[in-house]
């Protein structure tokens, strides 16, 4: 704490002040880093954390389907469709994260307007919610399509019920989608 | 370092609505899926009471859809010019807010929508009761819906 007191105190004029003149000093800091930084760090987020979500629904989804289809090999084939589920959601991420990168362009490199600090801001945190929201959702379907299969092969008219389920969860991948757009349509870089 | 001194004001609001989504969908996800395992296992013996079964499954979801609407409020109201930090702290604010509270909802929803289906299945009269704590939970990611939208909608300029 003693060292966070002193950085923040220290200035240009008085490095050895003990008052804490200006706070907007602090509140500064996160344009220490590149707008382009902030943008491509939310492209990656968008891309990876999207896939983390699909892959980590597909495992769960098919390790639970292919356990359950040894006593039951009818449900092979329709519970393919909660492995699918999980794969829209990786796909969601990839055509945003190429949507991201395409507003990327490239410019001064050293005198940045506000309109650049807003674009990489709104690309960072519109990748973040892209990613994020796709991890949950695949993450859920991928839950639910384990309990989906293994309810399908005790009872088959349960698939379609426990199908509106999943459903229910991919429609958050969806909103995830629809705000990532709406946060960046402004964004311009080289401007 | 600029002209103004709040070009890191977008930084707090865009962090407001990214949270506000994310967060809301945590807690979604984690009652769409401890519901939906639950209503699996109670399918089995009891398939007619899947669909009455389905209500924490909904409530879930319309955690999502608060998140999703604080998240629009936020980011269509963040701008490259004339955005304040007060703008900014303000919806970061809503944001966190709403998205809290929504994943807080989301695990109750979740815990109470498992056990309360199984419950259901075994004994007919539970429902009501169900559905009753499942209001109580949906109340708490309202709070902070409704204090998320007051957030929002506090502006700069003045």
């Amino acid at each position: 704490f003693f060292f966070i007191h002193l950085a923040l105190t220290m200035s240009s004029e008085n490095p050895f002040g003990f008052e804490f003149e200006n706070f907007q000093r602090l509140l500064d800091i996160p344009m220490d880093i590149s707008p382009y930084n902030y943008a491509a760090t939310g492209t990656g987020f968008a891309i990876a954390l999207s896939v983390v979500g699909a892959a980590w629904g597909i495992f769960i989804t098919g390790a639970s389907l292919l356990g359950g289809a040894v006593k039951e090999p009818r449900i092979r084939t329709k519970n393919l469709i909660s492995v699918i589920f999980c794969e829209a959601v990786a796909i969601y991420g990839i055509i945003l994260s190429i949507i991201f990168s395409g507003k990327m362009e490239d410019g001064d490199g050293t005198n940045f307007t506000d309109t650049d600090w807003y674009s990489g801001f709104a690309l960072f945190n519109g990748g973040l919610t892209v990613g994020g929201c796709n991890l949950v959702c695949g993450i859920c379907v991928g839950i639910v399509g384990a309990a989906c299969a293994l309810a399908d092969a005790q009872r088959p008219e349960l698939f379609v019920k426990i199908l509106v389920v999943e459903i229910f969860g991919s429609a958050l991948g969806l909103f995830g989608v629809i705000i990532g757009i709406v946060m960046t349509t402004q964004a311009k870089f080289g401007g | 370092m600029t002209d103004t001194g709040d070009a890191t004001a977008p930084f707090f609001g865009f962090i407001g609505a990214a949270a506000a989504l994310v967060f809301s969908s945590m807690g979604a996800a984690y009652g769409t899926a401890k519901s939906g395992v639950g209503i699996a296992a109670m399918g089995v013996m009891r398939p007619e009471l899947v669909m009455k079964s389905i209500v924490p499954v909904v409530m879930a979801g319309v955690l999502g859809i608060y998140g999703f609407i604080i998240s629009v409020l936020i980011a269509q109201k963040v701008a490259p010019t004339d955005y304040k930090m007060f703008d900014g702290y303000a919806h970061l604010a809503s944001g966190l807010a709403c998205g809290l509270s929504g994943l807080s909802a989301g695990m109750a929803i979740g815990v109470v929508g498992d056990s309360g289906v199984r419950a259901n299945a075994q004994q007919p009269k539970l429902f009501v009761g169900m559905i009753l704590i499942l209001i109580f939970a949906e109340a708490l990611a309202l709070y902070g819906l409704i204090v998320g939208i007051i957030l929002s909608g506090k502006s700069s300029t003045q």
